[in-house]
C-alpha cells in the first residue's frame, strides 16, 4: 500500500513536469492544439492541447475512452470501472459519485470527465480552481453515449474515431424498431420494488430488442412501485441486473408475495450483467443482440415458452 | 362511544386497504382476485399489526422513560436493524428471510447494548441514561452502517438503506403469520403493565411506595416494547411517526390512564398505518410513496386537530 502511494506520488511529480512542458509548448504554438468545447451542462471548457492525462469519474466514460483508443491516457477511474479489463489496471480514485477532489488532483490530470449531476457540477468548479479542466457529460440514454463519443473525441484529438463511434451508435438508434414480441419489467430492487421506467437506457435497449417495458409510461429512469402493480401489468418476463456473472437467481423470486407475479411464478427471469446493460456504452449493439436472444430463449417466455431460468452472462 | 368511533375508523381503514390499490379489481371479483388474496389482504393485516405494535411500544416507552418525545426507535433499534441488514448483504448471505432475520438480530443487539449501558449509572434503567445510551448506540450503528456502505463495492449495498425504509412492500401471508404468532406475547406483557405504568408516571419513588415493583416492571416493559419493535422492523423496516404521535393523539381522547390508553393505541396505530399504506399505494399510482412520509402527512394534521380540541376543553 505504502509502496503504491510512493510510486503514485513519483509518477505524479513526473507527470506534473511533463504537463508543464506541454503547456509551455501549447502556449508557444498558440491556436495550434488549443480547443474549446461546450459540455452537457452548457459550460465552456478550454484545453490548451488535446488531453494527455484523463481521470474518468464514470464507468461509461472509461469504456468510451478505451474504445476511442485513448485508454493509455486514462490515469484515474472509479471503483465501478470494470470494462474493458485493462481499465482495472488504472488506479481508482473513489466511487465517482461524490469525488474526492484531492485524490483526483493527485493523479495530475489535465482533464477530468464527470457524470452530469449537481454534486459533480460543484466538483468541476473546484477542479477548475486548481487549473484542471472538468467536463460534465450526460450518461442516461444511448444518444448521450453518441454525443459523449464526439465530445471525448475532440477533447483527446481523436475526432475521427470519436465520430465513427458516435455514428455507429446513431445507426443503431436509427434502425427501425422491431414490433414488440414480449413484455418485460426490469426489477432492480425488490424491497421496496423498484423498476426501470421510460426515461432510461434500459428501456431504450428493450425497445431496440423488440421488448415492451411495461413501465414505459413511468417517465423517470426508475421508480418505486407496489408488487400489485407489477402483477397487474403482468410482464412475460422479469429482467434483473447483477454485478457478477453468472449470478444466483434473485432471492426475491423465492418469496411468497412475489408469487402473485406470473413471470416470477413461472420463473421467467432473465439476468443481465450490470457492466454491459447498466449504462450507455459503445457495446450497445451487442447488448441489444444479446437481450433479443435471451428474451427469445425458452425460459424467458418468448418463442418456446418452456419453463426454466433463462440466465446467461 | 369513543370506542365505537375508533372501531369504525379502524374497520373503514382496513376496508379501504383491501378495496383500493393501484390495480383495478372490480368489486364482484374481489373475493376471487389473486391480487387481493395474496397481496392486499396480507398487506392490510400486516399494516394493522405493525402500526398497532409501534403505537403500543411508543406509548409504553413514553411512560417508561417519562418523556413525551420517546418513540419505539429512540433506543437505537433502527440503527441496529440497519446495521444487521447491511452486514447480511455485505457478507453475501442469501435467502428470502436473511434480511428480516439480520435486521431483527441487529435490533436485538442494539437493545442489549443499550440495556447494558443503562446499567452504568448504578440505578438500573435510569430513564436519562437509557435515552442517552439509545441515541449513542443508534448513532454509532448508523455510522458503522454508512461506513460499510460507502467503502464496499457491491451495488446491492447502495440499496440496503432502501430496504430499511421499504415499508410494507414485503408483506405476505408468511410475514403475517410470523407477526401474528410473535406479537401477542409482548403485546400482552405491555397491556398487563398498564396499572403499574400509571403508578410509574408519578415518579419512581412514589410508585415504589404505592407497591409497584419498579425495577422488574421497567425491565419487562423495556424488553417487551423492544422485542415488539424489533419484529416490526424486521417485517416492514423503519416506519416513523406512528409510535410517536398515535399515543399522544389517543391521550387527548382517553387521558393518561394506561388501562384504556394502551389498547386504544394499538387499534389507533393499526388504523393509521393501514390508511397511510393505502394512500402510499394509490396516491401517485403506478408509483408508490414511502409509507413513512404518508404517516406524517396524515398523522400531523389529525394530531393538530385533536390537540386543539383537547386544549379547548
Amino acid at each position: 500500500m505504502r509502496l503504491w502511494v510512493h510510486r503514485a506520488h513519483l509518477a505524479g511529480l513526473l507527470a506534473l513536469a511533463a504537463v508543464a512542458a506541454c503547456r509551455r509548448e501549447g502556449r508557444a504554438a498558440r491556436g495550434d492544439g488549443a480547443l474549446t468545447v461546450v459540455d452537457d451542462a452548457g459550460r465552456r471548457v478550454e484545453l490548451r492541447a488535446p488531453a494527455r492525462r484523463i481521470v474518468s469519474l464514470s464507468p461509461a466514460v472509461t469504456e468510451l475512452l478505451f474504445a476511442l483508443g485513448a485508454g493509455d491516457r486514462v490515469v484515474g477511474r472509479t471503483t465501478w470501472c470494470d470494462f474493458p479489463p485493462a481499465a482495472r489496471a488504472v488506479p481508482s480514485v473513489g466511487d465517482g459519485m461524490n469525488p474526492n477532489i484531492e485524490a483526483v488532483a493527485a493523479r495530475r490530470p489535465d482533464l477530468v470527465v464527470l457524470y452530469r449531476s449537481p454534486l459533480n457540477g460543484t466538483a468541476a468548479r473546484q477542479l477548475e480552481r486548481l487549473g484542471i479542466a472538468g467536463v460534465l457529460v450526460r450518461q442516461d440514454r444511448l444518444e448521450d453515449a453518441a454525443r459523449a463519443a464526439r465530445l471525448l473525441g475532440r477533447l483527446t484529438g481523436l475526432e475521427v474515431s470519436g465520430d465513427s463511434l458516435a455514428a455507429s451508435i446513431e445507426r443503431l438508434l436509427a434502425n427501425p424498431r422491431p414490433p414488440p414480441h414480449i413484455s418485460v419489467a426490469f426489477v432492480v430492487w425488490d424491497n421496496p420494488p423498484m423498476v426501470i421506467g421510460g426515461g432510461s437506457y434500459l428501456d431504450e435497449l428493450a425497445t431496440l430488442a423488440g421488448a415492451r417495458n411495461v413501465f414505459h409510461d413511468v417517465g423517470s429512469a426508475s421508480a418505486t412501485v407496489a408488487i400489485e402493480t407489477i402483477a397487474a401489468r403482468d410482464p412475460d418476463a422479469i429482467v434483473v441486473l447483477s454485478d457478477t456473472a453468472p449470478a444466483p437467481p434473485p432471492s426475491f423470486a423465492g418469496r411468497r408475495e412475489w408469487q402473485a407475479v406470473r413471470a416470477v411464478r413461472e420463473r421467467r427471469l432473465v439476468q443481465l450483467t450490470g457492466s454491459l446493460y447498466g449504462r450507455p456504452n459503445p457495446r450497445a449493439a451487442q447488448a441489444v443482440a444479446e437481450l433479443r436472444r435471451l428474451l427469445a430463449a425458452p425460459g424467458a417466455g418468448g418463442a418456446g415458452g418452456a419453463r426454466g431460468a433463462g440466465r446467461v452472462r | 362511544m369513543k370506542w365505537l368511533g375508533l372501531g369504525l375508523v379502524a374497520l373503514l381503514s382496513f376496508a379501504l386497504a383491501v378495496l383500493l390499490g393501484p390495480a383495478h379489481v372490480p368489486l364482484a371479483e374481489l373475493a376471487r382476485s389473486d391480487i387481493v388474496r395474496s397481496l392486499r389482504l396480507p398487506r392490510a393485516i400486516l399494516a394493522f399489526l405493525v402500526g398497532g405494535s409501534l403505537a403500543l411500544s411508543g406509548a409504553s416507552l413514553q411512560a417508561l422513560v417519562r418523556n413525551p418525545l420517546a418513540d419505539p426507535f429512540l433506543l437505537g433499534l433502527s440503527g441496529g436493524a440497519g446495521l444487521g441488514a447491511v452486514l447480511a448483504i455485505a457478507l453475501h448471505l442469501a435467502g428470502p428471510w436473511v434480511l428480516p432475520l439480520a435486521a431483527f438480530g441487529g435490533a436485538l443487539f442494539a437493545m442489549a447494548l443499550v440495556y447494558r449501558l443503562g446499567l452504568v449509572g448504578g440505578a438500573e434503567l435510569d430513564p436519562r441514561v437509557l435515552i442517552l445510551a439509545g441515541v449513542a448506540v443508534g448513532a454509532f450503528a448508523s455510522a458503522v452502517t454508512t461506513a460499510i456502505v460507502s467503502l464496499s463495492d457491491a451495488t446491492e449495498l447502495r440499496n440496503a438503506f432502501l430496504w430499511l425504509w421499504g415499508g410494507l412492500s414485503g408483506a405476505s401471508w408468511d410475514t403475517v403469520v410470523v407477526m401474528a404468532v410473535y406479537a401477542p406475547l409482548p403485546v400482552l406483557v405491555l397491556l398487563a403493565a398498564a396499572r403499574p405504568l400509571d403508578l410509574l408516571a408519578l415518579g419512581e419513588e412514589p410508585a415504589r411506595h404505592l407497591g409497584a415493583d419498579v425495577v422488574p416492571l421497567k425491565r419487562r416493559v423495556y424488553v417487551a416494547a423492544s422485542l415488539l419493535t424489533a419484529a416490526a422492523v424486521a417485517v416492514s423496516g423503519v416506519i416513523g411517526f406512528v409510535g410517536l404521535v398515535v399515543p399522544h393523539a389517543m391521550r387527548t381522547l382517553w387521558g393518561h390512564r394506561h388501562r384504556p390508553l394502551l389498547p386504544a393505541c394499538f387499534v389507533g396505530g393499526g388504523a393509521l398505518l393501514a390508511l397511510s399504506d393505502t394512500v402510499a399505494r394509490v396516491a401517485v399510482a403506478p408509483r408508490e410513496l414511502p409509507v413513512g412520509i404518508v404517516t406524517a402527512l396524515i398523522g400531523v394534521p389529525v394530531f393538530a386537530l385533536m390537540l386543539r380540541r383537547w386544549s379547548a376543553t
